[in-house]
């Protein structure tokens, strides 16, 4: 291997020899005004496009601006800010996004972690088994929740299978019903996260080498000793991963989810934070205190992650 | 009688993977419950679309005892499949080669030439994984109205290659930088320009990680719901929004929906059965990024 690499560095340094001196320090000087020529388009693109709508988002929720987009904007500086904090809706929708954290992310990760290393043995089926716990994740928010309306309805699959199994009392209109519909659109998230997230503990599992675990098998762990002193503490990082995605899932993706099914009703009992601030701004048209919850429900994305990130990354010492 | 059963068992377990046969089957029953818990509901949308409103909730997870299409031909006649259709096929193949176009080059830039300034491109892409798409909808809204484009296919097309460069540019580098240096020096020496290099070697040498990125990105604009939603009108909605119309305030037609939600899906489905371990690898990868 090695000598076969120094030949072809001689043979390239023979072939080199031939070109005129300084061509590749020409080539360098040239090569900076290359990057910048075949970066450049994408990189206006995406500063424009993301960036810049970002800094607009902090702009405008300095503004009063309501109703219209031809209404003057007026500059009312923290205004927004101080409303948002007075607001009964806002912390209804706080409340409610904390209520969707604590339910989803453990009865996401955790079973997810479960699958993964189930998976991540190989057992035979295990292909299939990923087939189907994958397939939720390439279905669009609307195919899924749409799907799920027939599940949720009066009449609906769930009922049905409930009147059948003698358990009537049990029923109910599931989304309308104050009780159960934040429930109902957590357990639409949950449906087919846990999948996803097991592929992706699968894959991450994967890159443990096997010898690993067949070293500790040596030792005569059993799966237990697999699972806790192997697989968890080598999945702690990807477990800060895994955290991360469900929690910015949670503050904004679940607003697609609140906004096709129940659409933060009945009254304020399915707002999520991500549905109040859209709704805010497309409902209610009051652009610039929308914004306002974006700058918050942003921060607080941030800060969530710094945490996370904190606590999960391996300690120095271990 | 019980012992060489016992011992078989324990073989077929152990060659699964797991010390005892009640590991094994501890572990298939709980992979076993959450498949089930998966198909039951995917199932239930497949065989409504077949039946009526009244067999769909008398016999909700029976078979349709007559195969009727009649809901996607309402489906797509009540929604108006047929054109939100061919708006996202343009929105999406559009916005998949606009995607490509702006993203190649920077990925090669940032992955072969070597300058201090690669690395800081690559901070301000990677930035893009930090921004929500409900984050910025309204500002986006703001600047289609700004630029006349409001309720114009037009403006999906250029904005969503923006939120699809982060992960894109990082597919692309990281494949282009495991291409051997002898062979881009070899037609260095030949006198090749970057564009040619990109050309005839680079993007030859990338196609798994384009296929990837093509798919993802197919994915994420075919399934996009927010963006769709506030920045098109009924003519020029795309199918995930018109399919979402089907869904009535009061009366659910849930067949109605079924049907119109199978036709959404067919790419997707497709999709599924031929690639989707090289999506799985990808958003493996994207989620890593994160």
């Amino acid at each position: 291997m090695t000598s076969q690499t120094y030949s072809g560095q001689e043979q390239l340094a023979s072939k080199t020899e031939a070109l005129p001196r300084g061509y590749f320090r020409m080539r360098r000087a040239r090569s900076r005004v290359a990057f910048l020529v075949l970066i450049l388009p994408a990189m206006l693109w995406f500063l424009g496009l993301m960036i810049w709508p970002l800094f607009n988002m902090f702009y405008l929720s300095f503004f009063r601006w309501n109703d219209s987009l031809l209404n003057p904007k007026l500059f009312i500086g923290l205004g927004n800010y101080a409303r948002m904090l007075q607001d009964q809706h806002f912390w209804h929708g706080i409340v409610n996004s904390a209520i969707y954290m604590a339910v989803d992310m453990p009865l996401v990760l955790l079973p997810g972690f479960v699958l993964g290393f189930f998976l991540s043995r190989r057992p035979p089926g295990s292909r299939w088994l990923r087939l189907v716990f994958f397939a939720p994740s390439m279905l669009s928010v609307a195919a899924v929740n749409l799907m799920f309306v027939g599940i949720y309805l009066p009449d609906g699959i769930l009922n049905t299978l409930l009147r059948q199994a003698g358990l009537d009392q049990l029923t109910r209109v599931w989304l309308a019903d104050p009780q159960t519909a934040l429930g109902a659109v957590i357990a639409i998230d949950i449906w087919g996260s846990i999948g996803y997230y097991g592929i992706l503990f699968y894959a991450s599992l994967s890159n443990i080498s096997e010898e690993l675990f067949e070293a500790a098998r040596l030792d005569g762990a059993n799966m237990w000793d697999l699972i806790w002193r192997i697989a968890l503490p080598l999945s702690r990082d990807f477990f800060g991963v895994a955290m991360v995605l469900n929690f910015i899932w949670i503050i904004y993706g679940s607003a697609q989810n609140v906004l096709i099914l129940t659409k933060g009703g009945p009254g304020d009992h399915s707002t999520t934070l991500g549905y109040y601030l859209y709704n805010q701004a497309f409902v209610a048209y009051r652009l610039g205190y929308s914004q306002a919850i974006a700058v918050f429900a942003f921060v607080l994305g941030l800060l969530g992650i710094l945490l996370i990130r904190r606590l999960t990354r391996r300690s120095e010492v271990a | 009688m019980t012992f060489p059963q016992q011992i078989s068992l324990g073989r077929i377990a152990r060659r699964s993977g797991f010390d005892t046969w009640s590991w094994a089957l501890g572990s298939y029953l709980i992979a076993g419950v959450y498949a089930l818990i998966v198909i039951i509901p995917l199932y239930f949308l497949f065989v409504s679309a077949f039946k009526d409103n009244t067999s769909i909730f008398l016999n909700p997870l029976g078979l349709p005892s007559n195969f009727s299409l009649q809901n996607f031909f309402n489906a797509i006649e009540q929604a108006g499949l047929a054109r939100a259709l061919t708006n996202s096929v343009a929105i999406t193949v559009s916005a998949e080669l606009l995607t490509l176009v702006l993203a190649f080059p920077a990925a090669y830039a940032i992955a072969r030439i070597q300058t201090r300034m690669s690395a800081i491109a690559e901070a301000i892409f990677s930035l893009g994984f930090l921004i929500p798409a409900l984050a910025i909808l309204m500002p986006v809204f703001l600047t289609s109205i700004r630029l006349g484009l409001l309720y114009n296919p037009l403006m999906l097309i250029i904005f969503y290659p923006a939120t699809l460069l982060s992960l894109t540019v990082l597919l692309l580098s990281s494949q282009l930088r495991s291409v051997p240096k002898e062979l881009e020096e070899s037609a260095v020496i030949d006198g090749a320009s970057h564009l040619e290099l990109i050309w005839y070697v680079f993007l030859p040498m990338a196609r798994p990680a384009v296929i990837t990125a093509l798919l993802l990105n197919f994915l994420s604009v075919w399934n996009e719901y927010l963006f769709a939603l506030v920045l098109l009108n009924s003519d020029s909605r795309t199918v995930q929004i018109a399919v979402s119309t089907l869904k009535g305030e009061r009366i659910v037609d849930y067949g109605l929906i079924a049907g119109g939600v199978l036709i959404s899906m067919i790419p997707v489905i497709l999709l599924f059965i031929f690639s989707q371990e090289k999506i799985m690898q990808g958003m493996f990868i994207g989620a890593v990024k994160e």
